[in-house]
């Protein structure tokens, strides 16, 4: 696997309902790892606006952006569990054994990981 | 199967094979036998056959295609094969991972009217036969069922499992019975279809179709010869007759070929045609071996009885008949014919468990990883600084870089850098926040201001120590946590949980992988941080957010080490930048970096535990004796009323320091008192600065002594802090 990209962007830790309430422009990757928190992908930042929230800046996740030949060719053989079926969606879990997350597209997908697991990805898939 | 003839190899001899033979017909062939005696089904069913093929112990050569270019090894005729170091490289076994809604295990006729019924009804069905070099292993909780297959291995997640997998031909067990010439009924047109001479041969019980045979009445009692059947002895009407003969095919009966559905319960299995059947036992066994896997007699089974194993599963598990190869399906039948004659009823079957047929090493770990070790962002720079890694709560860490003594020493007298970017980091905040704090921890999380940090213990309900760290308050309803680097995913789970449970409105977000943080300590340290322009260090406990070496850092002023110390928390992806910085502008202050060896060394000086290294499960803050780290004025917090429930009762174990003269003793030496061991070492450093040992140690009777023997030496309890009990180093 080649070396993966840091992931810069933002936390967004909120009541489920505030974060319902956020919109962000087209194309914006926006991972909902929670209910209540929020990766958004990309630079900017996100002004609280009343709400309780927490905001952070976040550079703790690499990724390795993957067409759709290089997801089936080097990650699902990896995950043992079942793929969500709507695009774009979020999948979590173990791949290879190491904690990671799928954001799938119709045309591509966005594997990633903490950083601090980025050499344990990198080794276990081919 | 092979379509032409030809020659493999066994003990290193060639041996021929015809076209559609397996391994086992083409040995049988031979006027061999693979596994040098025992009845041969040729169904895979027994263990009769297994050797070893291509370097694989265990395989059932009646399901081993002969090709030319095998290798057989005959396991001896009796133990273990011999352990040989694979020859080449770990052998990868693919996975592949199928969903459906319906799994069929086997092709035959129920089978087939199962895939069938399913299809009718528009089911997703996937039927699964041996026969097509699908052998399914094991069924598990999902169900998911795994098979393995010539392409390596298939775990396949259905809805349903239907078992179709027929019955098996039950197998003699008489005196004799491991002789070679012993077939079963259908073992034996087999190898008549496949031309294999049987020579003279004779029939007990059932007869085979269309096997030329002398078929013999009565029941049989014992087979004789010397390795191979010279004769049979039979019985009826309580007169014995001995037929010679050079082969003996027995038709015994059957029993359900079942094995896969009993590792199944409470699962949504479903056992059709002859696999569920109910077929009659055969006669008690009287003498003979009944698990030729096990090597397990009748005598044994005795033996186990008598001893008062009185019940299948304890038979089972006493005389290990129905624990080897075939995984009961030889024994299993006899077994419960034996237990039946004595108590009137026969047991139920017993329970199984994957796998039901030898799997290698490779093929049952081919879907699994080790554990994922994390690395901080400054792994490669310990690397380069020639650290020594090893594994510490999940993380990798650096143990030393070459001499821990050196970096002990620039810490109590210079300034050093330690990597803490594993420690827990959690930001909570709220509108609760502070009233889920007061709940969770036993300090009066009230009394911080902002600004100020405080160390605290976390408690369980039972008032055990479950993990420490720090309080750093940010704002009236903004907190920064900090646990320790193994309990970090614990300490997440536990807050959740709560926020949860009492319905707070309180939020959370972990940072532990998203911030790097250094360490950095030793009387000159804030001179250091002066040089990356912190102009105004906070003061012991305080913390502040700054820019250093151009970048945001939160740095908290405390002490691990028992010199002044501030921990700098900051952006993950700038670190090594920092890390550099740090080093370069500290070289004349004779800056090193240090590792964990050295700072456990430094911390137990200071008398600070760790908590799962000096803490047991059930350590409450009285045996620490950090009572201290509890306000039992607080009306509520996790662990009070267990501590005021036992704060009145004798406590009969204490955490106390120790020293002693001369070299440390090894951490976990035993404490010794009166001729009684009293306690163990939990932590042990010979001290240069101190010029003796200092320990931790448990005392677990009361009263507790003031002098003790480790290590046949005295030692005395002294109360820790042993270096700068003031602690007017840290505070400096």
């Amino acid at each position: 696997m080649r070396a993966p990209d840091r992931l810069h962007g933002f936390r967004v830790v909120a009541s489920p309902q505030a974060l319902d309430r956020l919109t962000w422009p087209d194309g914006s990757v926006t991972l909902r790892l929670a209910p209540d928190d929020l990766f958004v992908v990309g630079p900017g930042t996100f002004a609280k606006a009343g709400e309780p929230a927490i905001v952070e800046q976040e550079a703790g996740f690499v990724g390795w952006w993957l067409t759709l030949e290089e997801l089936h060719e080097h990650v699902l053989e990896h995950v043992d569990w079942p793929l969500p079926a709507s695009r774009p969606a979020l999948a979590q879990g173990l791949i290879a054994g190491v904690p990671a997350k799928l954001w799938l597209t119709l045309d591509r997908a966005l594997l990633l990981c903490p950083a601090a697991y980025a050499h344990e990805l990198e080794a276990r898939l081919p | 199967m092979s379509a032409e003839a030809g020659r493999f190899v066994m003990d290193g001899q060639r041996l021929p094979y015809e076209p559609g033979d397996t391994v086992a017909m083409a040995v049988v062939r031979a006027g061999e036998h693979p596994l040098h005696g025992g009845t041969l089904c040729l169904a895979g069913d027994c263990g009769n056959c297994v050797a070893e093929v291509d370097g694989i112990a265990w395989v059932r050569t009646c399901l081993t295609p002969a090709s030319a270019d095998l290798e057989v090894r005959r396991h001896p005729a009796s133990g273990p094969p011999p352990w040989r170091p694979p020859a080449d490289e770990a052998r990868h076994v693919a996975v592949r991972r199928l969903e459906t809604d319906l799994v069929v295990v086997g092709g035959g006729e129920s089978g087939r009217a199962a895939l069938a019924e399913a299809e009718r009804a528009g089911r997703d069905v996937m039927l699964l036969d041996a026969g097509d070099g699908t052998e399914v292993v094991a069924i598990y909780a999902g169900p998911t069922v795994i098979a393995r297959t010539p392409a390596g291995m298939l775990h396949l997640r259905a809805k349903e499992v239907v078992v179709a997998t027929g019955a098996a031909e039950i197998q003699p067990v008489c005196p004799g019975n491991r002789l070679m010439g012993l077939l079963t009924a259908q073992a034996a047109q087999r190898l008549h279809a496949a031309g294999v001479d049987l020579g003279v041969a004779v029939a007990v019980g059932e007869p085979a179709d269309g096997v030329p045979c002398t078929a013999l009445p009565g029941e049989l009692v014992r087979i004789e010869g010397e390795g191979r059947v010279s004769a049979v002895v039979t019985a009826q009407d309580g007169n014995e007759t001995t037929t010679p003969c050079q082969t003996v095919i027995l038709g015994l009966g059957r029993a359900p070929r079942d094995v896969l559905s009993r590792m199944a319960n409470d699962l949504p299995v479903r056992v059709v045609g002859s696999a569920a059947a109910t077929f009659p036992l055969p006669p008690a066994p009287t003498a003979g071996i009944v698990c030729p896997c096990a090597g397990v007699g009748v005598d044994d089974l005795e033996g186990v009885w008598a001893r008062g194993f009185n019940e299948l599963e304890l038979v089972k598990r006493a005389s290990l008949a129905g624990t080897g190869t075939c995984q009961g399906s030889v024994c299993l039948p006899h077994v419960r014919a034996w237990i039946a004659a004595r108590t009137g009823q026969a047991p139920e079957p017993f329970t199984a468990r994957p796998a039901s047929r030898q799997i290698t090493l490779a093929e049952a770990a081919a879907d699994l990883h080790i554990d994922a070790f994390r690395r901080t962002s400054l792994h490669d720079e310990h690397v380069a600084l020639g650290a020594q890694m090893d594994r510490f709560g999940g993380w990798w860490r650096p143990w030393h870089y070459g001499d821990h003594l050196a970096e002990y020493r620039a810490v109590r007298e210079a300034v050093s850098l330690g990597d803490v970017s594993t420690l827990g980091k959690f930001v909570v905040s709220g509108p609760d926040a502070l009233a889920f704090l007061q709940r969770l921890y036993p300090t009066d999380v009230a009394t911080i201001r902002t600004g100020r940090s405080r160390y605290a213990l976390l408690l369980n309900e039972r008032g055990h120590v479950i993990d420490d760290g720090m309080i750093c308050r940010e704002a009236d309803d903004r907190f920064v946590l900090t646990f320790t680097t193994g309990g970090a995913g614990n300490a997440e789970m536990w807050m959740r949980d709560w926020i949860e449970t009492w319905g707070l409105r309180v939020l959370l977000l972990d940072r532990t992988m998203s911030l790097a943080a250094i360490n950095v300590t030793g009387p000159r340290a804030a001179e250091l941080l002066a040089r990356v322009g912190l102009a105004e260090p906070p003061r012991f406990l305080q913390h502040v957010h700054v820019e250093l070496a151009g970048m945001p850092c939160h740095v908290m002023r405390l002490s691990f080490t028992g010199e002044a110390s501030f921990e700098i928390h900051h952006p993950i992806d700038r670190s090594t930048d920092l890390w550099r910085g740090l080093m370069a502008v500290g070289k004349d202050l004779g800056i090193r970096p240090h590792g964990l060896q050295a700072l456990f060394a430094l911390r137990l000086e200071k008398g600070h535990v760790i908590i799962g290294m000096d803490t047991e499960l059930d350590t409450t803050p009285r045996r620490l004796g950090m009572d201290w780290a509890v306000n039992m004025d607080k009306p509520d917090f996790i662990g009070r009323e267990a501590l005021a429930r036992t704060a009145a009762l004798p406590d009969r174990r204490r955490l106390v320091g120790l020293t002693m003269a001369g070299a440390a003793p090894t951490e976990g030496s035993p404490i010794w008192s009166d001729g009684d061991v009293i306690g163990h070492v939990t932590s042990s450093f010979t001290s240069p600065t101190l010029g003796r040992a200092v320990m931790l140690g448990w005392l677990k009777r009361a009263p507790f002594p003031e002098q003790v023997e480790i290590d046949r030496r005295p030692a005395h309890v002294a109360a820790p802090p042993f270096y700068d009990p003031e602690g007017l180093r840290a505070r400096a």
